[in-house]
């Protein structure tokens, strides 16, 4: 599904990423943890597209085409996913006017026939109702005066209407009580399926609890230093990330 | 023929941003009648407040000239067309009685080169309350130059907005006089310019009695080389306590060619008021438009979104849905164009 190659990228003089290696099949979910100034939202930047990060060496595959050239809106398009870790508040624009704008536009690209008024606010009314989001949210400018918590439902309302094939979560649990993290997590859950990747970008184990992983990866200046299941995540929640970074040199 | 004399030099305080002279210099035109007759009402024949802001000359101008006298005491639209080579003088007076409420519409086009020196004198008595809107799609080579003088009476409501959406260049000047106590006036603008046009918005606002509110918001939105001007003053008298006075530029700049000139004024006398201004001149944020493209919409159709989100919050104060959502319309089609 996506392969990361020896990826190197930097900010300005800054590297970030130094040759980051990653595999992650169809259906898996992977986990990244690691400590603040590893890389993890630069990986998740430079999945996206954003502008700024200059990807110097490596390739990101998906299905096996070089992603690298492509703009922010045609990885969409093709199935990419991020969940920000912090939403942006776009005063004047409407949830419902952005999410009908994005679901057309993704489906135009992907040579679908764009939805109606009446069956895109049925899809919407269905999925903001599962993560309990009401009406009046969708009436409200995109993210604006939303709660930490509301913001991440509000993420992952927009990937249930997007239908991604891979998904990246930057941070998702950062801000949210325990029973904000749950509704969030149901979320993510019921969007698991054969054909869609996730990559679960996190600090700490917790939202791991919910969003059970199929491989976890940590990683650390810029490059993956140790892989394993599900419970590295626990190991490194009781030792912490300093028994790891000692062997990175 | 028209005489150059007595057209405003950039020289002059108020027109040091809109060089008119320049503009007219190139320009061959003859004054025209369009036939709406002189009537019976008595005109103001000098400019209001000449004495204290001198700046005179057009209005002067447009009575020596005008044959096309409208009065006007109910709600109603008007369309002020020119075609190339016209010089059109026109003339509205605006009367609101005791406690009416009034729409008008005004719808100010043309096409070639053309010059409207137009005057507009709105008078509205206790209690009354109009709705002023002025809908602006000159053609590239068309000059408008525009003085709107405003009477508003104790208790009354002037609610006006302006949307520019083509222009050679337009001088649109507004003169509000506040004269009774609790009386309001709410002036929005938004003006999309594209191209070389340079469009120019100059206000005076009076407050003259206590108790009274004026609000200003303008959304400019610039690109290629276009100019916006946004010159605001207000004026309020010593016996205008409690005044509460609010104005508000916000520009968006989508070209690196597009000049912005931003001047407001306040000018204050009594001692107990609540006033304040601002201005702001900037780019679409990145971050949203990031935001917008990792969903999917494409950066041309991201960009359009963001700035209609930009004017949206002066077109949603208009109460009128047709009118609003036929400015919708017309705005999407400009940033469709030129965005």
């Amino acid at each position: 599904m996506i392969s990361i190659k020896n990826l190197h990228a930097r900010i300005g003089d800054t590297e970030i990423l130094r040759g980051l290696d990653l595999e992650i099949g169809v259906g898996q979910v992977h986990a990244i943890m690691g400590p603040n100034g590893a890389g993890k939202s630069t990986l998740s930047y430079v999945l996206a597209g954003r502008e700024g990060y200059e990807v110097t060496q490596g390739d990101i595959l998906l299905n096996g085409e070089s992603i690298l050239d492509l703009s922010p809106e045609d990885r969409a398009a093709k199935g990419i996913f991020l969940a920000f870790q912090y939403p942006v508040e776009i005063p004047g624009v409407q949830m419902t006017t952005f999410l009908k704008t994005a679901v057309n536009a993704v489906r135009t690209a992907r040579g679908e026939p764009e939805l109606n008024a009446i069956d895109f606010l049925k899809m919407m009314k269905s999925k903001a109702q599962d993560l309990g989001m009401s009406d009046d949210m969708m009436k409200r400018a995109v993210n604006a005066g939303f709660s930490g918590g509301e913001k991440k439902r509000s993420e992952i309302l927009q990937m249930a209407m997007l239908s991604p094939s891979f998904a990246v979560l930057d941070e998702t649990d950062s801000g949210l009580d325990i029973d904000a993290l749950k509704i969030v997590a149901d979320g993510v859950n019921k969007l698991r399926a054969a054909h869609r990747s996730f990559l679960v970008i996190t600090h700490y184990q917790r939202l791991l609890d919910y969003i059970k992983p199929d491989v976890v990866h940590v990683l650390a200046k810029g490059r993956i230093v140790k892989t394993g299941g599900a419970d590295l995540a626990q190991t490194l929640e009781k030792s912490g990330y300093a028994d790891i970074l000692k062997d990175v040199a | 023929m028209i005489s150059l004399t007595d057209i405003p030099l950039v020289s002059s305080e108020r027109w040091k941003f809109t060089d008119l002279h320049k503009a007219l210099k190139k320009k061959t035109l003859t004054p025209t009648v369009m036939g709406w007759g002189r009537g019976v009402v008595p005109l103001l024949t000098h400019a209001p407040g000449h004495e204290r802001y001198g700046d005179t000359s057009l209005w002067d101008l447009n009575t020596a000239q005008t044959q096309d006298i409208k009065f006007i005491s109910g709600s109603t639209d008007v369309n002020i067309h020119a075609v190339d080579g016209q010089m059109l003088t026109p003339r509205i007076i605006i009367h609101v009685k005791t406690g009416d409420t009034l729409t008008v519409n005004e719808f100010l086009g043309g096409t070639g080169s053309y010059w409207k020196n137009m005057v507009v004198q709105v008078h509205v008595e206790p209690g009354g309350h109009l709705y002023h809107h002025r809908i602006i799609t000159e053609s590239a080579e068309g000059i408008a130059t525009i003085f709107t003088h405003v009477v508003l009476e104790r208790d009354a409501r002037y609610d006006a907005a302006c949307v520019m959406m083509g222009a050679g260049m337009v001088r649109n000047q507004i003169h509000a006089e506040i004269k009774g106590s609790g009386a309001q006036c709410a002036l929005n603008g938004v003006h999309l310019l594209a191209g070389e046009q340079h469009g120019d918005t100059t206000i005076t606002i009076e407050h003259q009695a206590p108790h009274t509110q004026s609000h200003q918001t303008y959304k400019n939105v610039l690109t290629g080389s276009s100019r916006g001007v946004f010159q605001g003053k207000v004026h309020v008298h010593q016996a205008a306590q409690k005044t509460d006075g609010y104005q508000l530029s916000n520009t968006l700049m989508l070209s690196p060619y597009a000049e912005m000139d931003t001047k407001p004024e306040l000018e204050i006398y009594a001692d107990d008021v609540k006033c304040s201004h601002g201005a702001t001149t900037g780019k679409l944020d990145e971050n949203a438009l990031f935001y917008l493209r990792a969903r999917g919409i494409p950066l041309a159709q991201a960009r359009s979104l963001l700035t209609m989100a930009f004017v949206s919050e002066v077109i949603d104060r208009i109460p009128a849905e047709d009118m609003r959502q036929s400015l919708l319309s017309d705005i999407s089609q400009w940033l469709s164009d030129h965005v």
